[in-house]
């Protein structure tokens, strides 16, 4: 489970954002996530809550969790794609049958915080 | 209340990481493979024979990363490969940081790394490793349905190693199906039938592979 791993980092960050915006307390923390970055929602938010004993930084913290779909582009027919969770993704244009470049959906971001 | 907005990638640490091992190996012209699998797909084996085949022409140096033992990393030292371990103790993939770290410890006076990642086919695949080429392999034992189920790996996957060929006709494995799945889902990935046992299709990876070093 590597969401163990991803929760650290995002508390490495939250803890110099913190410092760097003299904050006192993080009390929410918008993440975004894309459905195919390879990290499950539901064993991030496990994680996030297993580190909530050792890390006080995030001991009240709420995480909101945004997640984006699978967005593709056809270069040649400039033509755009989105797949949803659960579906399936094809990276292949149905017009042209290239492969599609992959737009969003990859990502694992930290958007913003609330604190005072 | 104070809102601050970041933007920053969760795994910038990996990744700046993995930006100094590209700059490291671009500097020393290494060419660098990072191999991934679930357990049991034939990576060493696979690994063993691609060096096998290589090391009168190449300098080759080897990193392997496993939960516990140095098993792997004995097999491919009994080649004459300079090889460093990496043991995760528990973690269930290789990062930037500890690939930066072996770094210091294996022997860079060569042309080609190999890394050989911890066997998983889902953890791996989002730890950039600073790699040339990730080559995932798929044996056929693990069944024809699998590329659409671990769409991530896939998806990340340079070339796709399809192992253990020899046994498709026993395991009522459909190739085809297969390649029609990682077309959909890694449509650049470049594919071989391979197995390492007989050391059926080596001949195309290895040509393949000794283009990319070339290349490099």
């Amino acid at each position: 489970m590597h969401e163990g791993s991803i929760a650290e980092s995002i508390v490495d960050i939250l803890k110099e954002t913190k410092k760097s915006n003299n904050l006192s307390k993080i009390t929410k923390v918008t993440l975004k996530i894309g459905i195919m970055s390879g990290v499950m929602v539901d064993a991030l938010l496990f994680a996030l809550d297993a580190l909530r004993e050792e890390e006080a930084i995030i001991k009240n913290t709420e995480f909101e969790i945004i997640e984006s779909n699978v967005k593709a582009y056809c270069i040649l027919c400039n033509k755009n794609f989105e797949f949803q969770k659960n579906e399936e993704i094809v990276l292949l244009c149905d017009e042209c049958n290239m492969p599609l470049e992959i737009k969003e959906g990859k990502e694992m971001e930290i958007i913003d915080i609330e604190g005072e | 209340m104070k809102r601050v907005v970041i933007e920053r990638k969760i795994l910038e640490r990996n990744d700046s990481s993995a930006q100094r091992i590209r700059a490291l190996l671009k500097e020393k012209n290494i060419f660098s493979l990072n191999f991934m699998s679930s357990p049991g797909a034939g990576k060493t084996t696979t690994i063993e024979q691609t060096i096998k085949a290589l090391k009168d022409k190449h300098k080759i140096s080897f990193i392997d990363g496993d939960l516990e033992t140095d098993r792997d990393a004995e097999r491919i030292k009994a080649l004459g490969i300079d090889t460093v371990q990496i043991n995760t103790s528990g973690a269930c993939h290789l990062d930037a940081n500890m690939v930066l770290k072996a770094l210091d410890k294996v022997s860079l006076d060569c042309d080609i790394l190999i890394i050989e990642n911890v066997g998983n086919l889902v953890c791996p695949a989002t730890f950039d490793v600073g790699c040339d080429k990730n080559v995932v392999i798929l044996s056929v034992p693990e069944g024809d349905d699998k590329v659409k189920k671990y769409p991530v790996m896939f998806n990340v996957a340079d070339v796709i190693l399809i192992n253990k060929i020899d046994l498709a006709d026993f395991m009522d494995f459909d190739k085809e199906k297969v390649k029609k799945e990682i077309k959909e889902i890694s449509p650049k990935a470049k594919v071989f039938e391979i197995s390492a046992k007989t050391g059926y299709g080596f001949d195309d990876w290895i040509n393949f592979l000794s283009d990319m070093v070339k290349k490099r």
